[in-house]
């Protein structure tokens, strides 16, 4: 086969590559709410379709967020919103982890290990978003 | 998008799949182009003005229409 050059048709492609997703992703969507209704929350993740769909969706915000860093107004300092962001996001895992360390049947250390994976979940996204506005910020003093 | 690719080419004496064979498209892409129902980048109408010895002004320039 050979390879395709024409612009016209790479970019037809891909539109037609957009509909093959979105179809693909309606038809996910119906198999696991089927697996919802019939086997319950549980019995959905059990599916692997689920972990698929999971991957899918992490990996299309990640994208998404290198278009919204050159969406956003540039005014923003990037370290000032890493600083806001991780000073929120410090607080949330203090008060998920107090709060888990309260419940009973749980225990201190219960606690702190639900804090720092909360923390940790939370500081990738943020980590990366810092450096695509960094990146940005780079860019427009060239 | 209104251009003269087609007075162009036709004074080149070049047939549509010519020029499109010449910058590497499909003769439909061509054909859509001096229609103007498709939007070519810019690479793309630095070839066609390569291919037919005009500059992008004489080919691709429209005065702005007074609205």
């Amino acid at each position: 086969m050979k390879k395709i050059t024409d612009e016209r048709l790479v970019l037809q492609n891909l539109k037609n590559i957009r509909i093959a997703y979105i179809i693909q992703t309606v038809g996910i969507l119906g198999i696991l709410g089927y697996d919802l209704v019939t086997k319950g929350l549980d019995g959905m993740r059990e599916n692997p379709l689920w972990l698929v769909f999971l991957i899918a969706t992490i990996i299309s915000a990640y994208l998404s967020m290198s278009i919204s860093a050159d969406h956003e107004s540039n005014k923003i300092h990037p370290q000032k919103n890493l600083t806001i962001s991780l000073v929120v996001l410090i607080l949330i895992s203090i008060v998920v982890g107090f709060f888990v360390s309260l419940t009973d049947g749980f225990t201190i250390i219960n606690g702190v290990i639900m804090g720092s994976i909360l923390f940790i979940c939370g500081l990738i996204p943020i980590v990366y978003i810092y450096n695509l506005r960094k990146k940005r910020q780079d860019d427009n003093e060239e | 998008m209104e251009n003269k690719v087609k007075i162009a080419r036709t004074q080149v004496n070049l047939t549509q799949q010519q020029l499109a064979e010449k910058i590497g498209v499909t003769r439909q892409t061509i054909s859509l182009i001096e229609k103007g129902k498709y939007n070519p980048t810019l690479k793309l109408c630095l070839d066609i003005c390569y291919a037919v010895n005009r500059t992008l002004d004489e080919v691709f320039w429209v005065e702005r229409e007074n609205s």
